[in-house]
């Protein structure tokens, strides 16, 4: 792999060198919170933010898409305007590239998601080094760190970003700054490894993974359940800001006085009443409890049965975004039985 | 029935699909928009605003299910109630409220308890929100008119809200929003401005109403003012509430 | 399974785009029981509504135009081609839609999806059917792609249990293989007020008395309500069947058909791409499952 490094106080003008390669996003600060946004000016950009309120699935799974058009006789027909719209995302912290990764494995496959896919190969990824907080558990999630789907990843060593260059393209963005970048020395590369042990010792949650899905099974009548089911108010905004969280639901709307017009899909969660309902009214997953159950059970066992992994990245997103404090390393180490440690 | 009108100037404000709904609809009896009514003819459906708040109401409401194959109830008032029936329907003594309010001449008054138009007559869907979104509107009659059954998100405003990546006025600042537990459709739209939500579209399908009211309760929130407060546009769900 | 040279040539159209329907036409509606009417329809490509081929058991995402998409598994066989048959229950708001359409009227089409039922594992062994009331429309493909292709199955048996005649799936067909010499075709009714049926009164467990059953040689594909599956796995495992031995096809929400909207999830499989074939053995693994 090709390393090199960038002088830290020449990020701006790299910046305005990758707008070439596409529309520049970054987190910007929003009330307190961060956000990816458009960049307009480089100085509002926050590269030392915690978490967005919505990862970068937004940009290849939108909240709202349409996917066809229904045009009478002519049938459905595929709409796919601004698929091939260029960015490029600055700043996405590891559990969020791994989190892309994860949606990698849904949205290809035999049958590829031709939106998500035209989406992902037009959109750059730089990422960056960050400091776990409170609610960071991405090391026990193997999401601390990722060895691709980036195309060059910055770590902070000080005066300079350390910078992985993961891909051609990202090699591209390198030369196209001319002589900014510069070769590391041993140095360097020692000052990348104190760093990251010191990022590794600074976790304060930790989950184990290992077994975890049949502990899932064990743990399948647990009383665990009824408790968090009462407690859950059923309102989404964890499957909203998951990384991984892909569910979809698909509806087609009308022109008025006619049959033709859009089938578009939107963003779903398993804990929704309606999710697991047939034509009929047979619900599988009825009560509150059963589809609390089934969202972790679903990271945590489903997701590993399906591609080897759990179907979560550790981001903490969806204990900050709820209202009722479910907090997932709590539930899990409740199932585990263990009290929420350090890591070490 | 009665109500502020609101859903029926949304229903005129929808000005680029106006002449659309023209076109598609033959609209027979609309006292706001139209000088000539025929108050007898059998409808194929029937959109109906308000709450029932008086005998007369009722009368019109039942005359009105006699004549529709279809009734649809448009607006917080008519799906829920609405701010008429924020008492919950309880205060029973209705007489004693009337000369209260009017003195003497107020039992002369036509005044019921209010009700939700589902409580006087079948309804055949809802269009929820006070007042109702055009968006919504114009989605409803298109599906109607090709014989399907509107179709509308069941669940919360934070759902919403979340897919327009807004700040959560709950968590962050302390705010009783009924974000959680009112049903979306709005697009977030208070929360996006930075106002609380306000319940206005009535509890979302599976609103889980005890575990909020605890959540409001351990922010240290006064139990009466959340109440108070999710009653105002529907009668949320719930023990004690 | 299909030969490796044999790989169809529509596919390239449903992988493209996976979501994209291809239209057909309403050839034929049969009502053949109350709100559960048998659609035939063709592709308007002629060369797809030739090419199209899939297995017994799969299933096809079904467009009403404006009204939404729903899974309806295939109910002709595949050794049929040229038409697709759907048996489908009036339920909700696309079955609805589709029930308003007439002859000749557009639909889309797009699959076929999930595993269909493991005909390979059954070549040259028995295959015994059991269907109780609707499910016999999951079934009826696979009967008919084992009488189709009658020399690579060994004995042929279905059983067929409704509540009166006049509910019985497929009824003239059925009553038609009664007679077949290479194949068992048991109906039976828990009632008959018209006083005419000549099958068998009762209930659907009895029929287990008029045939011999070799469980180490058969595979029993199961499909009907709850009270079916009660009696008839208990039966089934009495008899010494295998746990995988026993087939069951699964109904479950969906909005995709491709293993990305995440509704027909039961436990750790997704009935789209795992199922909605199931053996008993997934049945008991998976939490949910019935």
């Amino acid at each position: 792999m090709k390393i090199l490094k960038l002088p830290k106080n020449k990020l701006d003008f790299f910046a305005s060198v990758v707008q070439q390669f596409g529309e520049v996003h970054a987190p910007v600060e929003q009330n307190g919170q961060f956000a990816f946004q458009p960049v307009r000016r480089w100085s509002e950009v926050r590269l030392d933010y915690n978490r967005t309120i919505l990862p970068p699935k937004k940009y290849f799974l939108p909240p709202r898409e349409t996917l066809l058009q229904y045009a009478g006789d002519a049938g459905y027909v595929p709409v796919m305007e601004g698929l091939d719209k260029k960015i490029v995302l600055f700043g996405v912290h590891a559990c969020d590239v791994y989190g892309l990764n994860l949606l990698d494995l849904v949205f290809a496959g035999a049958y590829r998601d031709p939106y998500y896919q035209a989406r992902r190969r037009n959109a750059a990824i730089i990422g960056i080094e960050c400091t776990p907080d409170e609610h960071c558990f991405c090391r026990s999630m193997r999401a601390d760190f990722v060895e691709q789907g980036f195309d060059l990843f910055l770590f902070d060593i000080g005066d300079y970003y350390f910078t992985l260059v993961g891909t051609a393209l990202g090699d591209d963005m390198v030369l196209a700054t001319g002589p900014l970048f510069e070769p590391v020395s041993h140095q360097d590369v020692e000052e990348y490894k104190r760093r990251s042990a010191r990022k590794r010792e600074a976790f304060r949650l930790h989950v184990e993974i290992r077994d975890l899905p049949e502990i899932f099974e064990m743990e399948y009548s647990s009383d665990i359940w009824q408790g968090l089911g009462e407690r859950c108010l059923s309102c989404g905004s964890c499957s909203m800001v998951c990384p991984t969280c892909y569910c979809y639901e698909v509806a087609d709307e009308v022109q008025l006085g006619s049959r033709e017009g859009p089938r578009a899909r939107t963003w779903d969660s398993c804990l929704f009443a309606t999710h697991a309902l047939v034509a009929g009214g047979e619900n599988f997953r009825k009560t509150r409890p059963s589809r609390v159950k089934f969202r972790f059970y679903h990271k945590q066992r489903g997701f590993v049965a399906e591609y080897g992994r759990p179907g979560c990245v550790g981001c903490g997103r969806c204990i900050v975004a709820c209202p009722v404090k479910i907090d997932v390393v709590e539930v899990l180490n409740q199932l585990r039985s263990v009290q929420n440690v350090a890591s070490r | 029935m009665t109500g502020c009108a609101g859903d029926q100037l949304v229903m005129l404000n929808c000005e680029d699909q106006l002449l659309d709904v023209v076109a598609a609809l033959d609209i027979r009896d609309f006292l706001m928009a139209s000088s000539g009514n025929d108050e007898e003819c059998p409808l194929d459906v029937a959109l109906v605003e308000g709450a029932v708040l008086t005998r007369r109401d009722e009368e019109k409401l039942n005359r009105v299910r006699e004549r529709a194959k279809l009734l649809v109830a448009v607006g917080t008032c008519a799906v829920w109630g609405g701010v008429a029936a924020m008492d919950g329907g309880r205060d029973g003594d209705r007489a004693r409220l009337l000369a209260e309010t009017y003195g003497p001449t107020g039992a002369a008054y036509d005044s019921t308890p209010a009700r939700a138009l589902h409580e006087v007559v079948k309804v055949d869907f809802n269009i929820s929100g006070c007042p109702i979104e055009k968006e919504q509107f114009i989605s409803a009659l298109s599906h109607l008119l090709n014989g399907n059954a509107p179709l509308f998100p069941q669940y919360p405003v934070c759902t919403e809200c979340k897919m327009r990546e807004n700040n959560c006025l709950l968590i962050e600042k302390g705010e009783v929003c009924c974000g959680p537990l009112t049903v979306a459709g709005c697009n977030a739209r208070c929360p996006a401005l930075n106002i609380a939500c306000v319940g206005c579209r009535g509890p979302a399908d599976d609103a889980n109403t005890t575990s909020a009211l605890a959540m409001f309760g351990e922010k240290g929130i006064p139990r009466d003012d959340i109440v108070r407060k999710l009653r105002t546009f529907a009668p949320m769900e719930g023990p004690g509430v | 399974m299909l030969p490796a040279a044999d790989v169809p040539t529509y596919q390239a159209l449903f992988t493209a785009n996976p979501y994209l329907p291809q239209m057909a036409r309403i050839v034929r509606v049969y009502k053949m029981v109350k709100d559960n009417h048998l659609f035939t329809m063709r592709f308007t490509d002629s060369e797809l509504a030739q090419t199209f081929q899939c297995k017994p058991g799969q299933f096809a995402m079904v467009s009403v135009p404006g009204a939404g998409e729903a899974p309806i598994s295939i109910s002709s066989s595949p050794s049929r081609r040229g038409v697709l048959e759907f048996c489908v229950r009036r339920v909700g708001r696309v079955t609805d839609a589709l029930y308003r359409l007439r002859t000749n009227d557009l639909v889309g089409i797009r699959g076929p999806y999930g595993n269909g039922f493991p005909v390979e594992r059954i070549l040259g062994q028995d295959l015994l059917l059991v269907a109780g009331g609707l499910g016999m429309a999951p079934l009826r493909s696979l009967l008919w792609y084992a009488l189709d292709n009658r020399e690579k199955f060994n004995k042929v048996i279905l059983m067929y249990g409704a509540k009166t005649p006049a509910d019985m799936l497929f009824r003239e067909e059925l009553v038609s293989l009664v007679d077949r010499v290479d194949a068992t075709c048991l109906l039976t009714v828990d009632a008959d007020p018209t006083g005419t049926w000549k099958g068998h009164i009762a209930l659907l467990p009895a029929m287990f008395d008029h045939v011999q059953i070799d469980p180490a040689n058969t595979h029993a594909a199961v499909c009907g309500p709850p009270v079916v599956y009660k009696f008839v796995l208990k039966r089934l495992l009495q008899l010494g069947f295998s746990k995988d031995r026993i087939l069951m096809s699964l109904e479950r929400r969906m909005k995709c058909g491709v293993g990305k909207c995440g509704h027909c999830s039961v436990g750790y499989k997704y009935t789209c791409l795992h199922g909605p074939i199931f053996t008993y053995w997934d049945a008991i693994n998976l939490p949910e499952m019935v």
